[in-house]
């Protein structure tokens, strides 16, 4: 793509989600998703094979029905409260349906078959914008619209969401995918406290956005996006190998690293308004999760991968992929707690 | 039947919505929407947008659906898919079409449907008078606010067009 062009989409990228956020009027706000969602689209399609342009497709859809879905819950809300500003929204429909939509938008259960599919159509880099830069604009508006939304229906969605994120990541081995769930899951978490405490959820988005970036980043320093793949690194980067360590362990939520702060925070949140068993249900769900961020370490860092026996001893050139602030994501997404 | 015009309009504007949502092939598709075209801009002619209205078919009809039906002209096979020749949009589109007609029944009956929303009698769409509008009327008013207070929605949804054909031609580039 040519640099003023990818300058131009990028910057709509952002002032789409700038526009969102900063709106007070409904009609902004869907303007900016819309303007979000039709700027990424030649981002995923970075690469022209049939599987980008799948992907993008997909994308595409999925996101364009939520639009509708939130303009529908816009109009209602128009028609029964006789405005347009973002603050409590007093019509219950109006409320499901844009809480609906927000979470079509997101990747929750049950609107999540399409974060898989997209996620492994797409280059690693648009992965990643895909994966944190476009939760931001769907979470600041569930943010706002927090004190009415249905606390039923979100909940569902979040525990449905942990636990098919958990669950459907165990087999893949397709990195991409492997971040699509563990994507999947995360936003269940914010998703569950979303009512109760709005702050643990832009908590939870800083920290998962702050891993995820470490993570896709390191995979993108190999180039790779297999777990086998993932698995020669130790003869290449061995201080990544490490790195990948710690992060996975980090996105797994263990103590005491700083994956742990969100689940902690929300498990503590969640308790305090008398609910147990979901919160229970959420963190043995968690560990699904686990298990296959476990699995990545294993087979990174701490076992030696079968291979042929010219992939074992490498020529060691020096690095020349730049790897932009990598250093400081590692730190912030590891140590902070 | 001037004060039911608008209901009239509005089932009309549903059933044409069903006639390209079953999918036949693109320019029959685009044949359906310019009949929606015209029956959206007598919807809004009825509330007194006139300038809105004649905006719809020029600028909607006029322009974008004469680009969309030159290239889909372009690009169309030679036995195009209409209505009846598949078992299975005619269906749809039979439901689709059965279903308005129920719920037109319904509140011609009832004078009250409850669906999601109550629409209650025909109230919102019936036009008893045109209203005292003063000395201006409120479309004009409005679209001469959208270039004094409303310059930012102006420069978005400028930027957002000008994002859209730059996506385009990215997309389609394919190399």
């Amino acid at each position: 793509m040519k640099p003023p062009i990818l300058i131009i989409i990028m910057a709509t990228i952002m002032t789409g989600t700038m526009i969102v956020m900063l709106s007070s009027h409904w009609l902004l706000i869907w303007i900016g998703f819309e303007m979000n969602m039709l700027a990424i689209i030649p981002i995923l399609m970075k690469k022209y094979n049939p599987r980008a342009m799948e992907a993008s497709t997909k994308y595409f859809l999925t996101q364009a029905t939520a639009s509708m879905l939130l303009m529908m819950g816009v109009t209602i809300n128009l028609l029964y409260s006789g405005q347009w500003v973002i603050s409590k929204i007093s019509n219950p429909i109006a409320s499901i349906m844009m809480t609906t939509a927000l979470t079509m938008k997101l990747g929750l259960s049950p609107f999540h078959f399409w974060v898989p599919e997209v996620t492994q159509g797409i280059t690693l880099m648009s992965g990643m914008i895909l994966l944190t830069w476009q939760k931001i604009a769907p979470m600041s508006i569930l943010y706002q619209i927090s004190p009415s939304i249905n606390t039923n229906l979100l909940m569902l969605m979040a525990l449905t969401s942990v636990l098919v994120g958990g669950w459907g990541g165990l087999n893949q081995t397709q990195l991409r995918k492997i971040m699509a769930y563990s994507s999947i899951a995360h936003m269940g978490w914010m998703a569950a406290i979303i009512t109760y405490n709005p702050t643990m959820m832009v908590l939870n988005l800083t920290l998962y956005i702050l891993m995820t970036l470490s993570t896709f980043m390191l995979f993108m320093l190999n180039s790779s996006t297999t777990t086998l793949s993932l698995s020669h690194m130790w003869n290449k980067f061995p201080l990544i190998t490490s790195m990948i360590l710690i992060l996975m362990l980090s996105l797994g939520g263990l103590p005491p690293l700083s994956g742990f702060i969100p689940k902690w925070m929300i498990i503590q949140e969640l308790t305090k308004n008398n609910m147990i068993i979901i919160p229970t249900l959420m963190a043995i769900t968690a560990l699904l999760n686990l298990y296959f961020y476990l699995r990545l370490t294993y087979s990174t860092a701490l076992t030696m991968f079968p291979s042929t026996n010219n992939m074992k001893m490498k020529w060691q050139f020096e690095y020349t992929k730049k790897a932009t602030l990598l250093p400081p994501l590692i730190i912030t997404s590891t140590m902070l707690l | 039947m001037m004060t039911y015009i608008v209901f009239i309009l509005s089932i009309v504007f549903v059933m044409s919505f069903v006639g390209f949502a079953t999918k036949p092939s693109p320019i029959y598709g685009g044949l359906v929407l310019i009949i929606s075209g015209g029956i959206g801009c007598a919807i809004v002619l009825n509330f007194g947008g006139s300038f809105l209205g004649l905006m719809v078919f020029l600028i909607y009809l006029g322009g974008m659906l004469v680009v969309f039906g030159y290239t889909t002209a372009m690009a169309t096979e030679q036995y195009p898919e209409v209505w009846v020749s598949n078992k299975a949009v005619l269906a749809a589109f039979i439901t689709g079409l059965l279903s308005e007609l129920l719920t037109a029944c319904y509140v011609l009956k009832d004078d009250e449907v409850e669906v999601v929303l109550k629409f209650n009698g025909m109230g919102d769409w019936v036009i008893y008078d045109t209203g005292d509008s003063g000395f201006f009327s409120e479309e004009a008013m409005g679209i001469a606010a959208l270039y004094s207070y409303g310059t930012w929605l102006v420069v978005v949804t400028g930027w957002s067009l000008l994002i859209g054909v730059l996506v385009i031609m990215e997309v389609t580039r394919g190399n």
